[in-house]
């Protein structure tokens, strides 16, 4: 999952970063608002943390201008006003979610995750496909009750498929959504990680749509 | 610091000017009257004077048998026989139409040997004349003539014409001028140093006002003393007030911001103390003091907001759109936990007589408690008591014990520690209704959990 972070704090980005990476996230930071807009104007994310107060574009112009151009990426605004109106306005804008600083870092990560989780259409925090259950909150994977060792970029590869199973999805999306940096992305890492994942999961799961991508098929 | 505006225009010059131009104006006009009347006066007199002249000769002209005219006795002005003196009589003889027909038939002395010529008019029988004509040294003359047909010889008319030099009326007119222009002066100087003094005297008040603002602006006063005149006195109480409501919201800031220091002194100081001797408590520590440090921060605030709120006049805000959006934005912050929440149907749609703001702070906390603690159902119903309405908000959670219900209100003691900011958003609500003249009320539900009651100013309907 890719996450757009937008804080001009670099203490508080920096702990941000450290703490939704090692949620599982892939995150990039904008640290005005410029930036933030490009950055969500071009790249595709699952979901945004958006500071209102920001340099050079305030973070609700951001927000509209997104909306505007129709994008429609969850985004959670993360910021010191707590007055209702201004609650109001950052809803009004097209925000999903409002959270006041000084928050609880549990509680960032859970509105995260609720955020990424109803944006793709899933009521429980625990996504399942036919045997295999993934906790999003703990990012555990189990097969019919049984734990599943995985590593990170397996456990980014097999999330992005449970939150977008029975779809087809591309190298390139799936490259975008698991690397942060552009120089990291070589799509052909996916093909050993898809391989991985297939030995682990249950046979059949993972199956390649030729040309387009994979899917994830989860019995009934 | 912004530099001082130019004044514009200096309400003294404005007022000194315009008082000047009207006195200088309306001496002008009366001196321009008065000379004109006088001359008129004077010119009158004059005309008077040869009118009896007139009468004098045409009383002493006869006719005598060979048809001449003749003077039965001299006329007694003795001017008439100095020669050029300025006053002359002529008789001319005069054609059977009324026209002269140039022939001279008697004169004064004093005309000498020269001719007063006669502009050629017929004047009716009786009627007089009067002409300006040039006298025999050029200088102007003032002429009175009437025909006379005497009754010896009613066939051979008689012009008779007496006549002044004009001197006579310009010299006192000239001397009158210069009289009335002295007077006139005098009387403009008088009236300038008295518009002058008024002016003066009456925008003392002005200036010692700005000298008492300056006092205040550099520290010196709290206020403006001193009594002015009922015109300024408005003005200056305004100030005064304006003056007592910002010191008293410094005054306020001053003591929250000094609660607010003291507040998180303590936790700041346990932080620093367990900093000093590392253990594995430190981050438990740190996570409960900065919790505290938070509540500290957030009563505060919202306190400081509730006494800041703004009580302007006039204000107007609609309560059911506003309690719309806020159903809408409590929905998505709180997309987890379904709840049914119904705003009454029927109800009315009051106006809130404040700020629209303050009305989305009480509602939103009030709806923050009735979410935080619904176990599926709220409900809103809007009812109206003459100058005032009413909120009311259910909802279905476990409600608060009747002895509990009135401590909640108090400042910043909190029903239960456990869940983060409870409490402190109903006390804040209570805070901004007292200073609306409204209420907080909290009851048992019908639904089965808590009822608040928010009763409000309601603005008149337009």
């Amino acid at each position: 999952m890719r996450l757009l972070l937008v804080e001009d704090d670099p203490t508080l980005s920096e702990q941000l970063t450290e703490e939704l990476t090692l949620a599982g996230y892939v995150v990039e930071t904008a640290q005005n608002g410029i930036d933030a807009y490009h950055l969500g104007e071009v790249e595709p994310f699952d979901a945004v943390v958006l500071d209102l107060g920001l340099p050079q574009m305030d973070g609700l112009t951001v927000l509209k201008r997104w909306r505007a151009a129709g994008h429609t990426m969850p985004v959670l605004i993360l910021t010191a006003r707590d007055a209702w109106h201004e609650k109001v306005d950052g809803i009004d804008a097209g925000a999903d979610d409002y959270l006041v600083k000084p928050f609880h870092m549990e509680e960032l990560l859970a509105r995260v995750r609720a955020l990424i989780r109803r944006a793709s259409g899933h009521a429980s925090a625990e996504l399942k496909c036919g045997p295999v259950v993934l906790d999003t909150r703990s990012g555990r994977v189990s097969v019919e009750g049984r734990s599943l060792s995985l590593t990170s970029h397996e456990l980014r590869v097999l999330a992005y498929l449970m939150h977008h199973r029975g779809k087809v999805v591309s190298r390139t999306e799936l490259t975008e959504h698991i690397y942060a940096q552009e120089f990291d992305r070589d799509s052909n890492t996916i093909e050993v990680f898809i391989a991985r994942l297939r030995k682990k999961l249950p046979a059949g799961l993972i199956k390649t749509a030729r040309g387009l991508g994979y899917r994830l098929v989860c019995p009934e | 610091m912004t530099r001082p505006q130019r004044p514009k225009r200096s309400l003294r010059l404005r007022l000194l000017a315009g008082t000047l131009a009207w006195i200088i104006t309306t001496l002008a006009i009366a001196g321009w009257g008065l000379s004109g009347l006088f001359q008129q006066h004077v010119t009158e007199q004059l005309y008077a004077r040869l009118a009896t002249q007139l009468e004098q000769l045409t009383a002493n002209l006869t006719v005598d048998p060979q048809g001449n005219a003749v003077l039965s006795g001299e006329l007694s002005d003795p001017r008439l026989h100095r020669p050029y003196s300025g006053l002359y009589w002529q008789i001319d003889s005069v054609s059977a139409d009324g026209r002269a027909d140039k022939r001279t038939l008697l004169r004064s002395r004093s005309l000498w040997d020269t001719l007063l010529s006669v502009p050629e008019d017929a004047p009716a029988d009786g009627v007089l004349h009067q002409h300006r004509v040039d006298g025999p040294q050029g200088e102007a003359l003032l002429m009175l003539e009437r025909l006379v047909y005497p009754a010896e010889a009613p066939e051979q008319g008689l012009r008779l014409i007496v006549a002044a030099d004009a001197q006579l009326v310009s010299e006192p007119v000239e001397r009158f001028n210069g009289l009335l222009a002295i007077a006139l002066v005098i009387l403009g100087l008088g009236l300038i140093t008295a518009a002058v003094m008024q002016v003066v005297i009456g925008l003392r008040p002005l200036g010692q006002l700005r000298r008492s603002l300056q006092a205040v602006h550099e520290g010196k006063a709290q206020r403006i003393e001193q009594d002015y005149p009922q015109e300024i006195q408005p003005l200056v109480d305004d100030f005064n007030s304006v003056l007592n409501h910002n010191a008293r919201i410094v005054d306020q800031a001053r003591t929250r911001a000094g609660n607010l220091a003291h507040a998180l002194k303590t936790p700041l100081s346990i932080l620093a103390n367990a900093a000093s001797r590392p253990d594995d408590k430190l981050p438990g520590l740190v996570r409960e003091q900065v919790a505290m440090a938070r509540r500290q921060i957030d009563h505060h605030l919202a306190h400081a907001r509730a006494a800041a709120a703004a009580r302007v006049p006039g204000m107007r805000s609609e309560v059911r759109p506003l309690l719309e959006s806020l159903l809408h934005v409590m929905q998505r912050l709180h997309q987890d936990k379904s709840i049914n929440a119904t705003l009454d149907k029927d109800s009315i749609a009051p106006i809130f007589r404040g700020e629209k703001q303050d009305l989305q702070e009480m509602l939103g906390n009030l709806l923050e408690n009735a979410w935080k603690w619904s176990r599926g159902r709220v409900h809103i119903t809007l009812e109206r008591s003459g100058e005032q309405f009413t909120i009311i908000i259910d909802d279905d959670g476990p409600g608060l014990p009747a002895e509990q219900r009135q401590t909640v209100l108090a400042r910043g003691v909190r029903a239960d520690e456990q869940v983060p900011g409870s409490g402190l958003g109903l006390a804040i609500v209570s805070d901004l209704a007292e200073l609306y003249e409204g209420a907080l009320s909290l009851h048992a539900s019908p639904l089965g959990g808590l009822r608040a009651r928010l009763t409000l100013p309601a603005a008149g309907s337009q």
